[in-house]
């Protein structure tokens, strides 16, 4: 009994209470910026927990203040900003973390080795790049529905990948996964601001009922690898991720006869097959509800919508290749993960293809699209209404 | 053994003199045709009205009818039903303190002795330390007799069985020890009797005092239940269980014990059985929360902010800004103002446990936070912390908990969250290791008992249960047979 008294004791006191840390002695950082400043880098850390006044500590809000280093290498900047703050750093509840245009380019993985090596951070914080402004003005921003700007950040990328098909959301995990995949390379949301910047990161922007700056979420940053290679359309975001299988819903624009129609699709699926190294078949089904029609036309004749029908799948096989086709001439990046398929498929091929994947086998991929949509409902009213006026 | 010396008036003597003359005790020579009777009690003890009325006019009567020797008219004479004859004088001293009055005869070493106990004990009442909403509501009371009585009344079964022994050298308690016969393991009856009859102390006044001596484990939780409710004795018994009742003491012990009995109460036989397996859940999550609450808030605000998510960890964060003591310290120092307080207000007169309240919910809870002493966080993980132990009715549950809270906050102030899971795993080794009387404290989960399931963290219905858990007693198991 002794010796275990003796045991607990020297656990208890000898232990020197490692990574012991009172929480208000933090610095809870929940948003990273890393830009480029010539040849260096410059860092901003969004430090979340700093109090708003004497009185308003209690009410549990908190103002954020954001600091910022740059030095030689990432690690330098790092160390500037450590010193700048009185409370210590604390990386493990980083949410979001946002590259420049610059960074992006120059190669995500030159920066990325840092927050991964630490043991403090989570791995699964959202990545973006940051389109024509620097990276430290948008964690400036401060939104009028959340209480601080990396959290409105995460929100605003959320909600868009649930309600709008043209964004995703990309995990540093997700990221560094898929350049470090065979044939596969990856996406990146992009984010950029609207309005005053300045004005923007003062508290008087949340004061007001239409707030002067504002971020909004861009079209997705195309990486070959770990570098910037251009940017999609918000037309093809969304069939990008519709090729990934992110989204089971699309809104198309149709035009039918002179008249402009919409289709509300749903249930959408795609099936990446493989013939041969050189061929690809992908196939996506689908329903759809006519949700808009102006034309003059019969709906509830099912010829008519067998017409549409028609249309809308010739429509998206056509901008699917043009996509795919952009893809293989002009970026050269696999976001699609054809020669990821191909490698589980074929491995021992796949060592031969995949020196010169992205430039040269890639480029002759044949892909086959079929396509097999259908319309079953045409929504609540039987009649257009121009159909109905008469 | 003693003789009774045939001069009454030395018996008498001997009597004052061994109780150094007291002036309660009351003795009194009758002369009955030249024969001397001694009459003895204590005032303080005996009704004396049921003294004049029956001994005395019994003597009387036998003045004027005297037809066999003197000592057996008496004895035939007394109207009362309990007339006991002793011929031992060390036997005295026990009569006359009981209340009972002794009778000794001229030239006969014999006495009569009757039982002319005066009403000492309050009446049966309701229950106030387990209060219930369905239920019978009596409790046991001081009078030993009553709380057998009130026994006797639930089970009318002749097995329903009282073995008595009188413990400690001065007090003389009578200990029963309760049990129906052809359910009961004799076994545990046997070891139980030996055991207390190995005490040998001046003096037991409560049962609590036998907790002590029955169990072999070093324990801060209670390893046997304490109830003042004869319903609960009588569902104790019912299952196989012993009860040991105490003289002048209305708690009894029931023995064995399991973890699990601390979670279920009397009432859970009465009310809808699905809605009690409900309330059962709830007291185990009590139980979770109020051990390690204020231990896990120390491990994941110091050690362990990785496992916060970020909201809250912001929001803490802000609270805990301008604080002046370590979150270790501020947990301890207001869990120790709690227990200050619960333990004053169990202690003060009730007239005064208002004025304590006021000062604990305003000085201790709201002016401490806004002189930024404590954090609010703090409060309410206190708050939640004593809420849920509340839960509980064993006032020695409850302690055993405290004492492994603060272990947990210890652990949780020097090695985080690893530290919780080193205590908490000593914590159930220690639960596992627990055993008396052959039961294992943590029955019937180790080891494991497949039909004991039906009443321990859920509760089927009473239709559905037909044997008594058989880490009771092995024997005779059958509680309830099917309807055919």
């Amino acid at each position: 009994m002794k010796k275990i008294f003796l045991i607990i004791f020297l656990c208890l006191f000898l232990s020197g209470c490692g990574n012991y840390a009172e929480l208000d002695k933090l610095a809870i950082v929940t948003g990273v910026a890393i830009d480029k400043k010539g040849n260096d880098y410059e860092i901003s850390y969004l430090v979340a927990n700093s109090p708003k006044d004497q009185t308003s500590s209690k009410e549990g809000e908190a103002k954020t203040t954001v600091y910022s280093g740059t030095g030689k290498t990432i690690p330098d900047a790092a160390m500037v900003i450590e010193q700048k703050s009185p409370k210590k750093i604390y990386l493990g509840h980083v949410n979001v973390v946002i590259i420049s245009e610059d960074i992006a380019k120059d190669g995500f993985f030159k920066v990325a080795d840092w927050l991964f090596r630490s043991p403090e951070t989570r791995k699964q914080f959202y990545l973006l790049q940051a389109k024509n402004d620097k990276a430290k003005d948008i964690i400036k921003i401060i939104s009028p529905l959340e209480s601080f700007p990396s959290q409105s950040i995460a929100t605003l990328l959320e909600s868009n990948r649930d309600s709008k098909s043209a964004s995703t959301t990309t995990t540093y995990n997700n990221f560094v996964g898929y350049v470090l995949e065979e044939g596969a390379d990856p996406i990146l949301p992009t984010i950029t601001i609207h309005g005053n910047i300045k004005k923007g990161s003062e508290q008087s922007n949340i004061e007001t009922t239409e707030p002067t700056a504002y971020l909004t979420l861009g079209p997705l940053a195309i990486f070959k690898e770990d570098k910037l290679v251009g940017y999609a359309t918000t037309k093809e975001s969304e069939l990008i991720n519709l090729i990934q299988n992110k989204i089971k819903e699309i809104k198309f624009s149709l035009t039918f006869k002179n008249d402009a129609l919409s289709i509300d699709s749903y249930n959408l699926k795609t099936k990446l097959s493989i013939e041969d190294e050189s061929h690809i078949t992908l196939t996506i089904t689908g329903n759809g509800n006519i949700y808009n029609i102006n034309s003059n036309i019969d709906i509830s004749n099912p010829k008519e919508i067998k017409k549409i029908e028609n249309l809308w799948n010739k429509s998206l096989q056509k901008s699917l290749k043009k996509l795919i086709r952009k893809m293989q001439d002009k970026y050269h990046a696999d976001i699609f993960g054809f020669g990821n398929k191909i490698y589980s498929t074929y491995p021992k091929k796949w060592n031969q293809l995949k020196k010169d994947w992205n430039n040269k086998y890639f480029k002759e991929v044949k892909v086959k699209i079929k396509s097999n949509l259908k319309i079953p409902d045409t929504g609540s009213l039987k009649d257009t209404l121009t159909e109905a006026r008469k | 053994m003693e003789k009774i010396s045939k001069n009454v008036r030395k018996v008498v003597d001997k009597i004052r003199k061994l109780y150094g003359e007291s002036p309660d005790l009351n003795t009194r020579i009758i002369d009955i045709q030249g024969q001397k009777i001694g009459c003895l009690f204590f005032e303080s003890s005996s009704q004396t009205s049921t003294i004049s009325d029956f001994i005395i006019k019994a003597v009387d009567y036998t003045k004027d009818n005297l037809f066999d020797s003197l000592f057996d008219s008496l004895k035939n004479n007394m109207f009362n039903s309990q007339v006991i004859i002793i011929d031992d004088f060390s036997k005295f001293p026990y009569f006359l303190s009981s209340g009972f009055t002794i009778i000794v005869v001229e030239n006969i070493d014999k006495a009569i002795v009757m039982e002319t106990r005066a009403q000492l004990d309050r009446g049966v009442t309701e229950s106030t330390t387990e209060p219930i909403l369905r239920g019978s509501k009596d409790s046991f009371t001081e009078s030993h007799s009553k709380n057998l009585g009130l026994l006797r009344k639930r089970i009318k079964d002749p097995n329903l069985w009282f073995s008595e022994l009188k413990l400690g050298r001065r007090t003389q308690t009578r200990i029963s020890l309760a049990y129906i016969n052809d359910i009961a393991d004799k076994n545990l009856v046997t070891k139980i009797t030996k055991k207390l009859e190995k005490i040998n102390i001046d003096g037991i006044l409560d049962s609590g005092n036998l907790s002590d001596y029955l169990t072999e484990n070093k324990s801060s939780f209670p390893q046997f239940q304490s109830t003042e409710r004869p319903d609960i004795v009588c569902q104790a018994l019912l299952a196989g269980k012993v009860v040991i009742l105490v003289e002048n003491c209305p708690f009894t012990i029931i023995v064995p014990t399991v973890f699990i009995d601390y979670f279920h109460t009397s009432e859970d036989e009465y009310q809808k059985s699905i809605n009690i397996s409900f309330t059962r859940i709830l007291k185990i999550f009590a139980f979770i929360i109020t051990l390690f609450t204020p231990a896990i808030y120390i491990a994941i605000t110091t050690f362990d902010q990785n496992t916060v998510p970020d909201k809250l960890l912001i929001s803490l964060a802000v609270q805990r800004e301008g604080v002046p003591f370590p979150t270790a310290f501020e947990i301890i120092l207001l869990m120790t103002i709690f227990e200050i307080l619960r333990e004053s207000d169990i202690r003060s007169p009730s007239g005064m446990s208002a004025a304590m309240s006021i000062v604990g919910a305003l000085v201790l809870g709201q002016a401490a936070v806004d002189a930024g002493i404590v954090s609010p966080i703090t409060v309410i993980i206190v708050a939640i912390t004593s809420i849920c132990s509340m839960i509980f009715t064993d006032i020695d549950f409850i302690n055993g908990i405290r004492a492994w809270r603060f272990i947990f906050i210890l652990a949780a102030t020097f090695l985080g969250l690893i530290g919780i899971f080193s205590a908490g795993l000593i914590l159930l080794i220690k639960l596992a290791s627990l055993e008396n009387y052959q039961t294992s404290f943590l029955s019937p989960f180790a080891p494991f008992n497949l039909t004991a399931q039906k009443d321990a963290l859920v509760r089927f219905s009473i239709k559905n249960i037909f044997k008594r858990p058989k880490y009771i007693s092995a024997k005779n198991q059958t509680r309830q047979r099917r309807s055919s």
